[in-house]
This record gives structure tokens, C-alpha cells and sequence, in this order.
């Protein structure tokens, strides 16, 4: 809960934002944000409750939300009966490179796509976003025979590199680079700055919350992705998550109860990632506050 | 004296290098691949290591993925150009749609220099495996695992609660409707709390050709649609009749709620009517319950289908000779027949593996549950080829496109069977017409 | 609120007079600016793209050579396929309903999430956790919340009739067409709802508490500072968010198998499930491709008619 109280540090920090004491309207607001909770939660609470329970009460009627007997055990036989600890860590280097390159490249291009001035410009993002409108499946096998010719199946490049460049980043940055003020730069420019330090000393400490958000999606896109690191490489050592959580599905019978359990032990990341980024959200708020008119 | 000892040991080394070298170079490596769970890739695993136990000069290098999208990477692999990529033994079903491409080795030439004796397959069944020239030649190109075919499982504690007879045997579609009439649980609410019958959709197939109707007129080079047939009406409305009055669960309903394995272990159906894939999941959960062969209508046939997952060698593999030692060892009762028999997950593809102690287990030794596995041999002995088989690529868009979506709407309630099948037999017979001439 | 209009209008015109004017230099600056990204682009991208559309002129069952057919996938699609009319259909329901729903509910909850209020990092957890779920996980949840004889969902709309004598039943999800596409409807909102919520969230924060201040002092009341103030301030992210998730609600794909479970109804399946079909089933990838491509064409158009709308009502800052 150590977020908790950092937020409502952040927030005193603000003395604009203090405003009418506890009223009627956060009383409403709270009854409606805890059912709304409510709905969000119950279906994560199912995933909780069987990843506690022995193969025979899963499917039990009326359904049982808190196991008869809890097995603990499945944790521990989900994370042995494939090598998670190899596909955590796969997981955790890729995610964190695709991340760091995503934007990098998606940064740097949104930025020339908002604020500098070429021929050419908005028909090339125009392109750039259409390629987000083809359906992944049917690039599959080109892909697979680019990465291939570059030497990389079976490897951490072709898992980290293909997915660091992405139209959906470049879009949201660019949305975002938009709508920060233009005398930032004109005044910046007036004092003889490039473009790049523009970019490095203007863009980037105003768009923090922007480039968390980007993250947190490209780590959540990155961890959860299936299809490509499976059909990309073979051996155990350079396997993902997503598809050590696969086989527990089999062409018969699927162990549910290690599914969840698995699939609890692998949110935990993301979450932790998201509790992390929230901070910029604060943050974002003086900073762009004061950079406002 | 040191330099001495240092060239002695330069020797030496130099020695277990070159041995272990050629060590290396004398062990033929052969890859092999399959999909599976945790605990179906341990049998492989021990498979693997009991070849190689009694085969000392071939490595066997393993390629495992899990079933959801193991066809989606060999597709991927051979779309690309690298078929190299490809393992040397591999786990193919449907094996006649590579085989058609030429991405296999055929298997024929090997199977006469070395003898195998492919009479000890159920009948038909290699034909799951096995391609016709337009002269007639048979060439065969893998040799299913294991067979496919469904019986009937029932829970007993269930039977002995509502107090009726246990099935047997000769049970027909009659003796089916009047135990399910009891078994089935309705409350004064309208929830059925139990269902006499678990059955996938998809099955149909078997009471359409156990009522003596048809899918095609020939599942090899087919020209007309069978399902608006009298016969294959008649079924249909059987197994759509069971799902209206309560008694079968509705197929959409029954994979929502996990699947037949899932509501027969928990008692929300009676019975269910599946391959013998369940049985090591109902022992692992202590059931009480057996096994009969699927009943049939009273003047009908039995119509086990003779179908299943196929070892193949692939057409690039570098040592096709040890790969031929692993896939024939892998189909043989003292080999990979036998260990995945007792692993209790397959119904053998060779009988006398199914009437060995792995299968039927003996007076000192006795199998594990169900009781009656002779069940399973009499729908063995009753498989027949074609029928609810298909030996040809396009039947996966044929039934996908036409045939699988109205099936799902009678399934639902949402259409009656004798109103949508002939439309269903002019969408086939459309595109068959078009297949043919093309 | 007027205040807001004007000013940035006033700054366009400063802007347009004087250094945001084009300028040559920045040719070559912007090419090094979009070198890194654009050749990745290039390589796993676009080139990609363009041998898909080689393979939409072919027929090929993937184990063989291609070969090539003209636009015999195209014209199959467009005159025979049945089934392309049927799933085009269904896409199309999902994109209208889902969308405008999901930009809705977003910056609601956005908004919401924004107040001072306690435990307000609490809440914003809980809301983004459904996205975070794994699908597969997700799913048994999902057929087991809305089974009709054993669902969660059920068992207390049972229990009710049972206990109270009354004759309610639960909906028949999966097997009544009426109640089939909705369900698909419902687990789409509720696993994304928190991802267009967590763009907006980045989006207040950019909007100067300036503007809110001087909304107030020209006597707006929330309501007022909400429509005058904020939904300008974020309509270039509510742009960014139409256009994603109109994409995301053509190429919908896993959803109906997740609420469904192996046997979705035909009513529920959509294009790019069709693609995957026709590409990894049924063996036919240049039929796939052509698929894929007709419904790039209809995205296309829809995305560039909202790139023309946008200067309505999307407030830049350039």
C-alpha cells in the first residue's frame, strides 16, 4: 500500500488541486468505483480460486469460491512441471529490450512526424500507420523467412528485434508531441538549440507519463506475446511465458488448475511494472502544469 | 622429466579428443517431433530413452510444441523453404495432406527391405496413412500411433443412485433413450442439474454411419453429399432429439463447461461418448466407472472410425535409415507400442499390443480401471476405412465452411436437421463439383 | 469556457507566421530523426507486407510452390464466399458497437480516476488488471461466469428462482444468436476498458490545471470544465485511441473462442478468425492474404476518412 500514500503525498503537493472537503459527490463516486471493481475483480477471483483447488472441485456446480482444501502445491508443480525459471527470465530480457527500443525508435520518430517539417511527411505516416491494418497471421510466414535469412531463428534477436519497432508507439507519441505547446520549442530555438536536444532536454522530460504508458503497453504486449516466439524458435532455453502456459493445454485434457497458477505467477510482473509507472502519472502533472500557459 | 610429462598428457588429451570425436561422428542423431502436455512429452521423453537404451549408436534429439499451434510451426517452417528445419520422425495428422505435397518419405520401400508385418494394424487403419496412384500402387506414408475410436464410458455410482441397469455390450440406440430418460436430472426451475449424455458436436459422424447413412459417397476422390440422406436424417435428428429433450448436453454448452472429461468427472453427465485419451485423467481422479462399445441403432453397425496421429519421416531427413530403426521401433509391441500402452493414454494402433498385458493386463498383474477393456477391441475389430475418415486436403474447408456451421446451429436448437442438410449437401456438392473440375 | 478556442487559435496563426514555418534544414534532421525506426520498418514491416501481397495473386496450400492465379482469391471472395459476407458482418458489428464504447467508458473511468480522491491508485490497479490477464486464463473464467447449467453468473440467477419461486432463467450466451454477439461484446470491454483508461489517465495529465483554474473562475461547473475543457484538451489522444481501437475491433480474433470455448457460433466469429482458417486449416494462404487484404482496404478507408474528419474537431497544438 506504499503506493497509497505516495499518491496522496503527490497530491498535497498540489495545492491547485485541494479542493472541496470529502462531499456527497466522492460518496457517490466511491460506491460506483467499488462496484465497478467488483465486476472487474470477480473473474480474476475465479482465476485465483482455481489455481487453489484440486483437479475435481474445479468444475464442481454450485462453483466453490474458496477451495475445500487449498493446494498450495500447484504453485510449485506448475512452476517444475516446465522450466519457468528459464522462460521468466527469457521473458523478462525480452520484454525490457523491446521496451527500451521501442522507444527509442517510436520517440524519435514521432517526433519527426510532429514537429519537424519534410516533403513527404504525412503520406509516409500515413503508410506507417496502414501497416498496423494488416492482420498479423498472414505476415507470419514473411517474417519468419526475413528472420530466417538474417541468421536469427532460434535466437534472442529475432525475438527482440522484429517487435522494436512499431506504428502503434510512433501514433501515440506523435498524438502526444501534438499537444505540447509550441513555444517550448520556439523559445528553445530562438536560443540556438537542434532539433535533437529539442527532442532530449523538451520532448521527453514533457512526455513522461505519455512514454510510461507506451511502456507499460509495450512490456504488456511483449510479455504476453504467443504465436511468434513459438513458431520463431524450438529449443526449451529460448522459450517465453506464454508458451510454457500453452502446454499445459493438451490435445485432450488441459490442466486448469496449473494454467492458472501459472498464469496468476505471470501477471505479477506486469502489475509490478504498472505500480511503477503510475508514479509518472503523478508526477506528469507539475511538470506539464508548469510548462502549461 | 616436465616436459616429458607435459607431451604424455598433450597425448592423451589429444587422444580423448580424437575418440570422443569419433564417438561423435559414429552416433547417428535423429530428430524427433510430437506435441504434448508436461505429462504426455514424460512418455516421449521415456520412450526416447528406452530407444536409446537398446539402440547405443542413435541419438534421438527431441522437438517439442505444445498441440495448440505444433501444425502452425511445421507449416511455418515448411512455407518458408526449411524443410531441413524440419525433425526426421514427426507426429503428423492428417499424414495424407503432406504427403500429397511431398514433404514425406514414403515408407513403402523400407517396410519391404525390412520386413515390418503391417497386418497387425486394425483394419483400416493404415489407410489413414496410405495414398493410391491412379495405376493402383499403394504407397504408404505413416503409421498412426494409435486409433481413434469412442466408447462409451458411464459413471456407476450414478447408475447405482437412480437404480438402472449398467450398460452392456449390445446396447442399442433404444436401451441408450431409456436409461437417459432416467438419468437425467431436470428441477422444478428449468436447470438440469444432470444430463444423461456428453457428447462432442463434432462426433455426429458415428451415428450417421452407425444408422448405415454417409458424409460423401467416397472419402478418397468424392463427388456427391450424403447427409440429406434418409438415413443420415434420421440420425441426426436422433442426436439432435437427445439434446432437446434434455438428455444430451448441447455441444457449445459442453465444451463451455470444460469439456466431457471435465462434467463426467464431476457427475454432470452420466455418460459421455469419447476415445480412450480420458482414461489415464478418470484414473488419476479415483472414477468408478467402465466402459461398452458405442450402442447402435437396432438394425445399424457399429462405426468406429479408423483414424489417428501418424508417425512420419520427412522426405529431407539426412539418415533416413536410422530414422526408419526409430519409427518401426516406435511401432512395435516391445517398443514405443508397448510403453504408451501402459502410460494409459493410448488405445494401440497394433492389436496384438492391444491384446498384450499393456493393454488388457494379466491374472498377477491386473490393468488399471475401466474393467471391460475388451470394449475397446470389439470397436477395434468393427474399424472400417473411409466413412467418417477423410482421405482427401479440402474435406477441413468442406467441413469448416458448409457443413461444421449449420451442424453447430442444430446443436443449438436454432435449426431442424431435415430443413438444413439438403442445403448443406448444395454447398458441398457445389464445391465438390468445382474440386473435381479444377 | 470559450477562452480555451481562441488563445490556441491565436497561437496557431503566431505559429504559422513565424518559426513553425517549413523549413529546409530540417529535411535532412528529419530523416536522421526517423532512420532507426524506419529501417526496421522497412525490413519487418513493410517488406513483409508487400510479399503478403504477392502471396493474396497465388494459390498455395504452404508445403508446395505457390501458384500463381491472378485475382481468382479476390474474385472468389467477392462473388462465391458466403462465409467472407457472413464474418464481414459480424467484424462489422463489433467495430460500431465496441469502439464508441470503449472511448466512452475510458474516459469516464479516466476522468474518475483523476479526482483527489483516496485510495484512488487502488482503483486504478483494479481497472487495469483485466488487461493484464493472460486470454487463456481469462477464458475458462469467462465460460465458466456465463455457462448457462453451471456458470457463476447462472448458479445465482438459478438460485434466485429456486429460493423465490420466480420463473427467471439465465440467457442462453452461447446457443440463442440474440445473446451471443453481446457476451463477445462484454469480455472485450472488460479486458480493454483499462488500456483506453490508462491513455486518457496520460492524457489529463497533460492538461494544464491552469485551464481549470480559469474555467472556475469564469463560474463553469464540472460538467462545463468536462466538455470545455477536457475533451478538447484530449481529443488528439481520442483520436489516437478511435483509430486503435477501431483496428483492434477489426481485427478482433481470439475473443469468441475465449468466451466460447472450443465451439463458438458461426453468429460470433469474425474476419481475421476467417483468415486464420482459411490460412492454417484449410491450407489456402493466398485466399487468406486476399482476405486480409480486402479488409486492409475497408480499414484503410474507414482510418482515412477519420485522418480528413479530425481537423474538425481534434485540437492540435501545430
Amino acid at each position: 500500500m506504499a503506493t497509497t500514500t505516495g499518491t496522496a503525498r503527490a497530491g498535497s503537493d498540489l495545492p491547485q488541486v485541494v479542493r472541496e472537503p470529502v462531499n456527497r459527490t466522492h460518496v457517490a463516486l466511491h460506491v460506483l468505483l467499488i462496484a465497478g471493481s467488483a465486476v472487474m475483480l470477480l473473474p480474476f477471483f475465479w482465476m485465483l480460486s482455481t489455481s487453489l483447488k484440486y483437479p475435481p472441485e474445479i468444475f464442481t456446480y454450485p462453483p466453490t469460491w474458496i477451495p475445500n482444501t487449498i493446494a498450495w502445491d500447484n504453485y510449485p508443480n506448475a512452476l517444475t512441471a516446465v522450466p519457468f525459471d528459464r522462460y521468466y527470465l527469457n521473458s523478462l530480457i525480452i520484454a525490457v529490450s523491446v521496451v527500451f527500443l521501442q522507444l527509442t525508435t517510436s520517440s524519435l520518430s514521432a517526433f519527426a512526424f510532429a514537429r519537424l517539417r519534410f516533403a513527404g511527411r504525412d503520406k509516409l505516416f500515413t503508410i506507417w500507420l496502414a501497416t498496423l491494418m494488416i492482420p498479423f497471421p498472414v505476415l507470419l510466414i514473411p517474417n519468419f523467412v526475413i528472420v530466417r535469412s538474417l541468421g536469427w531463428y532460434d535466437s534472442y534477436q529475432a525475438l527482440i528485434i522484429p517487435p522494436a519497432f512499431s506504428a502503434f508507439s510512433t501514433f501515440l507519441l506523435r498524438q502526444h508531441y501534438r499537444g505540447i505547446p509550441l513555444e517550448m520549442d520556439d523559445a528553445a530555438r530562438i536560443d540556438g538549440a537542434s532539433s535533437f536536444r529539442i527532442w532530449w532536454q523538451i520532448m521527453l522530460p514533457m512526455s513522461k507519463t505519455t512514454l510510461a504508458a507506451v511502456a507499460i503497453f509495450v512490456f504488456l504486449g511483449s510479455w504476453n506475446e504467443f504465436l511468434w516466439p513459438l513458431v520463431i524458435t524450438y529449443r526449451d532455453e529460448m522459450r517465453t511465458i506464454p508458451v510454457g502456459l500453452s502446454k499445459f493445454q493438451g490435445q485432450f485434457n488441459t490442466r486448469w488448475e496449473l494454467l492458472m497458477a501459472g498464469a496468476v505467477t505471470a501477471m505479477l510482473p506486469i502489475l509490478i511494472v504498472y505500480m511503477m509507472a503510475q508514479k509518472w502519472f503523478i508526477r506528469g502533472i507539475t511538470i506539464t502544469g508548469m510548462g502549461g500557459r | 622429466m616436465q616436459h616429458k610429462l607435459v607431451r604424455v598428457l598433450m597425448v592423451v588429451v589429444l587422444l580423448a579428443m580424437f575418440s570422443s570425436l569419433a564417438a561423435a561422428q559414429d552416433k547417428a542423431v535423429v530428430t524427433w517431433g510430437f506435441w504434448g502436455s508436461p505429462e504426455e512429452a514424460a512418455t516421449h521423453t521415456s520412450v526416447a530413452e528406452a530407444f536409446m537404451e537398446a539402440n547405443p549408436d542413435i541419438e534421438i534429439e527431441i522437438w517439442h510444441q505444445p498441440w495448440s499451434d505444433y501444425f502452425t510451426s511445421l507449416d511455418t517452417l515448411w512455407a518458408a523453404g526449411d524443410g531441413a528445419l524440419i525433425p526426421d520422425v514427426l507426429f503428423l495428422s492428417p499424414p495424407i495432406r503432406y504427403a500429397a505435397r511431398g514433404v514425406l518419405e514414403e515408407l513403402t520401400p523400407y517396410i519391404e527391405a525390412h520386413d515390418y508385418d503391417i497386418s497387425d494394424f486394425w483394419p483400416g487403419l493404415l489407410e489413414y496413412g496410405t495414398t493410391y496412384d491412379e495405376d493402383g500402387t499403394r504407397r504408404i506414408w505413416g503409421f498412426p500411433r494409435d486409433i481413434g475410436l469412442e466408447v462409451l464410458y458411464y459413471n456407476k455410482e450414478i447408475f447405482d443412485e437412480v437404480g438402472v441397469a449398467y450398460p452392456t455390450d449390445d446396447w442399442t440406440w433404444d436401451d441408450l433413450l431409456a436409461a437417459a430418460e432416467q438419468l437425467t436430472v431436470v428441477e422444478s426451475t428449468g436447470r438440469v442439474s444432470r444430463y444423461a449424455l456428453g457428447m462432442e458436436g463434432g462426433k455426429f459422424a458415428l451415428f450417421v454411419l452407425q444408422n448405415n447413412g454417409g458424409l460423401l459417397d467416397d472419402m478418397r476422390n468424392p463427388t456427391t453429399c450424403l447427409l440429406d440422406s434418409p438415413e443420415s436424417i434420421e440420425a441426426v435428428e436422433f442426436f439432435a432429439g437427445m439434446m432437446d429433450n434434455n438428455y444430451a448436453m448441447r455441444s457449445a454448452n459442453l465444451g463451455q463447461a470444460g469439456g466431457d472429461a471435465a462434467v463426467f468427472q464431476s457427475g454432470q453427465v452420466a455418460m459421455i461418448i469419447q476415445n480412450a485419451s480420458r482414461v489415464s485423467a478418470f484414473n488419476a481422479a479415483g472414477m468408478n466407472y467402465d466402459v461398452v462399445p458405442v450402442p447402435i441403432p437396432a438394425d445399424g453397425q457399429r462405426a468406429a472410425a479408423a483414424g489417428g496421429a501418424a508417425w512420419t519421416m520427412s522426405a529431407l531427413s539426412d539418415d533416413k535409415e536410422s530414422a526408419w530403426t526409430f519409427l518401426s521401433w516406435l511401432q512395435s509391441t516391445d517398443g514405443g507400442q508397448g510403453i504408451y500402452t501402459a502410460s494409459g493414454e493410448i488405445l494401440p494402433a497394433l492389436e496384438s499390443t492391444a491384446l498384450s498385458e499393456a493393454f488388457l493386463g494379466s491374472e498377477e498383474n491386473p490393468a488399471d480401471p475401466p474393467a471391460n477393456r475388451m470394449a475397446f477391441i470389439i470397436e477395434g475389430r468393427n474399424a472400417k476405412p473411409g466413412g467418417r475418415v477423410a482421405y482427401f486436403p479440402e474435406w477441413g474447408e468442406i467441413n469448416g465452411n458448409y457443413v461444421r456451421p449449420v451442424m453447430n446451429e442444430i446443436w443449438a436448437g436454432e435449426a431442424v436437421p431435415a430443413e438444413v442438410l439438403p442445403g448443406v449437401c448444395d454447398d458441398v456438392d457445389a464445391y465438390l463439383a468445382e474440386m473435381n473440375a479444377g | 469556457m470559450r477562452s480555451n478556442a481562441p488563445v490556441s487559435r491565436m497561437e496557431r496563426f503566431r505559429l504559422r507566421a513565424g518559426l513553425g514555418r517549413w523549413n529546409p534544414g530540417q529535411q535532412s534532421e528529419a530523416w536522421i530523426f526517423l532512420i532507426p525506426g524506419l529501417t526496421g520498418f522497412v525490413i519487418f514491416v513493410l517488406i513483409p507486407i508487400v510479399m503478403s501481397m504477392g502471396v493474396s495473386l497465388t494459390k498455395w496450400d504452404l508445403l508446395g510452390p505457390p501458384e500463381f492465379v491472378g485475382i481468382a482469391n479476390y474474385v472468389e471472395l467477392l462473388t462465391r464466399d458466403r462465409v467472407f459476407g457472413r464474418v464481414l458482418v459480424n467484424t462489422l458489428y463489433y467495430t460500431v458497437v465496441i469502439a464508441p464504447l470503449q472511448l466512452g467508458l475510458g474516459l469516464t473511468l479516466a476522468t474518475a480516476l483523476n479526482q483527489q480522491i483516496r485510495a484512488m491508485s487502488f482503483y486504478r490497479l483494479i481497472y487495469f488488471m483485466p488487461v493484464v490477464t493472460n486470454i487463456v486464463a481469462a477464458a475458462l473464467v469467462f465460460q465458466w461466469l456465463l455457462n448457462r447449467d453451471f456458470g457463476i453468473i447462472s448458479s445465482i440467477i438459478w438460485d434466485i428462482a429456486e429460493r423465490y419461486g420466480v420463473p427467471v432463467q439465465p440467457p442462453d450466451w452461447i446457443n440463442n444468436p440474440i445473446w451471443s454477439k453481446p457476451a463477445v461484446v462484454l469480455l472485450t470491454l472488460w479486458k480493454n476498458v483499462g488500456f483506453t483508461m490508462v491513455i486518457y489517465l496520460a492524457g489529463l495529465q497533460g492538461v494544464p490545471e491552469a485551464l481549470y483554474d480559469a474555467a472556475r473562475v469564469d463560474g463553469a461547473n464540472g460538467w462545463q470544465r468536462f466538455r470545455y475543457v477536457t475533451i478538447p484538451m484530449v481529443s488528439p489522444i481520442t483520436f489516437f485511441l478511435l483509430v486503435i481501437q477501431m483496428i483492434g475491433a477489426f481485427q478482433l480474433f481470439a475473443e469468441p473462442f475465449v468466451l466460447f470455448g472450443g465451439e463458438p457460433p458461426q453468429s460470433t466469429l469474425s474476419i481475421v478468425y476467417y483468415i486464420w482458417q482459411n490460412a492454417f486449416e484449410f491450407f489456402r494462404m493466398g485466399k487468406a492474404t486476399a482476405i486480409a487484404w480486402l479488409l486492409f482496404a475497408i480499414i484503410f478507408v474507414v482510418t482515412f476518412i477519420q485522418l480528413r474528419l479530425q481537423r474538425r474537431w481534434v485540437h492540435y497544438e501545430v
